[in-house]
């Protein structure tokens, strides 16, 4: 058999029958972007998610009351110290605070005393320096920082209790590559976090526990749980579950508000699967009568349908991929990421491979070719004359 | 001759054009993995800048909001907290929702505590 000449007749085929190919194409192409935009993007936040996580503390311990988070004594660090393998108990001051101006939370976060400077790395900050300890300074996100119209030495007074915060200085700004992170970030020194979240000189939001030996966590988890009831205790893996549950369920739920366009997709997939047009079976006839095998006409239909597959597929990953990736998912990102009123750039790296782009056209291709095989089986085994009678 | 056939006649399959049809997927999944790696690498050049914020910030969760306006870490509120805000809407996160949660997690969660 040869390939290349069945392979051209089928694209001729497809040629003349241009409207039909064209319908197929996109609607098969649209179901596909829609549902690789929404894995894509899940991937690429639980990724994202990720590449935070490692860096944080192993054990968060915090406080309840009546159901919700509380603040914690600073005292309390005295019974979690000497537990064996823990290394560290750090006492954490931050909290939200509503802005009026932005109609929006922002995140206010008090940096201790003795922390490396952010300059130590190159590329933390977008412009400006690190604060100051004690000199009534803030560094914020980019995002919030073009929001806000803050400019180096510009002073802003945040609302407080009582109002009795001091006005901050904003001296720099957090580097677009960590906007994802800290768009709405106000970084301060402890003591003006302190006075912003109406929290005392003793209080602290939680503490971040970190051990010796990170493989210990959770018994360290059960002794602080265990020792001091009325707390709860958090380990960092657990944390990264949340994001997998809470990213798969928004997609799990997208994909339910879908259904109507994955009923199209499979309304396509039928008609294919529901035999040819009289047009096309009159074609096979005309092929059988002037000398083609039943294996040429079939191998011919199927290569039209796996032609049609093959281009929608890849019009429908290419689609996707850009969406997300270099649109910035529009239309999808407040569904699946979130919402704010200070939205962070949104530039997610991509999470996809080779392996789970072959299986989203695998999983559309397969099935779409192999419903082609039987009426096009059908049409080809026909009586020519038959169907070119009309019978 | 009909207008149709006529068109037909004109589209000539060339070996470059089946190629084309052929290879677009595989030429697409190439395409999108090799920029995919790209912009990973670049990502993970630019780790020690996440790391160094990430000490700074409370929690590993982005900029955004669940289902609420506190909901801004759900890793350190979600667990246990009462879901407040737009009432009858549906929850995207982890406490509530059409679904719940694989029990095994929250069983584990429990055991830590």
């Amino acid at each position: 058999m040869k390939v290349m000449p069945l392979l051209g007749y089928a694209l001729r085929g497809l040629a003349r029958r241009k409207a039909k190919a064209t319908v197929l194409i996109l609607g098969l192409a649209s179901g596909v972007a829609l549902l690789a935009a929404v894995l894509f993007m899940t991937d690429a936040l639980r990724a994202q998610a990720d590449r935070l996580r490692l860096a944080m503390p192993e054990i968060v311990v915090q406080k309840l009351v009546a159901g919700r988070p509380s603040t914690l004594p600073r005292a309390f660090t005295s019974k979690i110290e000497p537990i064996p393998a823990v290394r560290a108990v750090r006492p954490r001051v931050w909290g939200y605070l509503f802005l009026p101006a932005l109609q929006g939370n922002v995140t206010v976060v008090g940096v201790p005393a003795g922390v490396r400077p952010l300059e130590q790395v190159q590329g933390t900050l977008g412009q400006g320096r690190d604060l100051v300890p004690g000199a009534h300074e803030m560094v914020a996100g980019a995002t919030l920082a073009q929001a806000l119209g803050l400019l180096e030495g510009d002073t802003l007074g945040l609302p407080s209790l009582g109002g009795t915060a001091v006005p901050l200085t904003f001296v720099g700004a957090f580097s677009s590559s960590v906007d994802l992170y800290t768009a709405d970030v106000v970084l301060c020194d402890e003591a003006d976090a302190r006075v912003l979240l109406g929290m005392g000189p003793d209080e602290a939001t939680d503490f971040a526990v970190d051990l010796t030996n990170p493989a210990e966590s959770s018994v360290i988890a059960r002794t602080i749980a265990e020792g001091t009831p009325g707390l709860r205790v958090l380990e960092r893996e657990p944390m990264a579950r949340i994001h997998s549950l809470t990213y798969g369920r928004r997609s799990g739920l997208f994909f339910v508000g879908a259904i109507p366009a994955i009923l199209a997709l499979l309304l396509l997939m039928s008609d294919r699967a529901s035999g040819l047009s009289r047009e096309e079976r009159r074609e096979v006839s005309v092929l059988k009568a002037i000398g083609w095998s039943t294996e040429e006409v079939l191998y011919t239909k199927v290569f039209e349908a796996a032609l049609t597959g093959c281009i929608a597929t890849a019009l429908g990953l290419f689609v996707a991929y850009g969406w997300v990736f270099w649109l910035g998912a529009i239309g999808l990102r407040s569904t699946l990421a979130g919402w704010s009123s200070v939205y962070p750039d949104l530039a997610l790296v991509p999470a996809v491979d080779p392996a789970q782009l072959l299986a989203i056209a695998g999983a559309v291709l397969l099935p779409y070719v192999g419903l082609c095989v039987v009426p096009s089986w059908r049409a080809a085994a026909a009586d020519p004359v038959a169907v070119m009678r009309g019978e | 001759m009909e207008p149709r056939a006529r068109r037909a006649r004109a589209f000539q399959a060339r070996p470059v054009t089946i190629a084309l049809a052929v290879l677009a997927l595989p030429l697409v999944v190439a395409g999108l993995s090799v920029d995919a790696h790209y912009r990973r690498t670049r990502a993970e050049r630019a780790q020690p800048v996440t790391d160094a914020v990430a000490v700074r910030l409370p929690s590993p969760d982005m900029a955004l909001f669940g289902g609420a306006r506190w909901l801004r870490a759900p890793t350190l509120e979600e667990p246990g907290a009462a879901f407040a805000d737009g009432p009858g809407a549906v929850d995207p996160d982890p406490a509530g929702g059409l679904v719940a949660p694989p029990k095994a997690i929250w069983a584990q969660v429990r055991g830590a505590r």
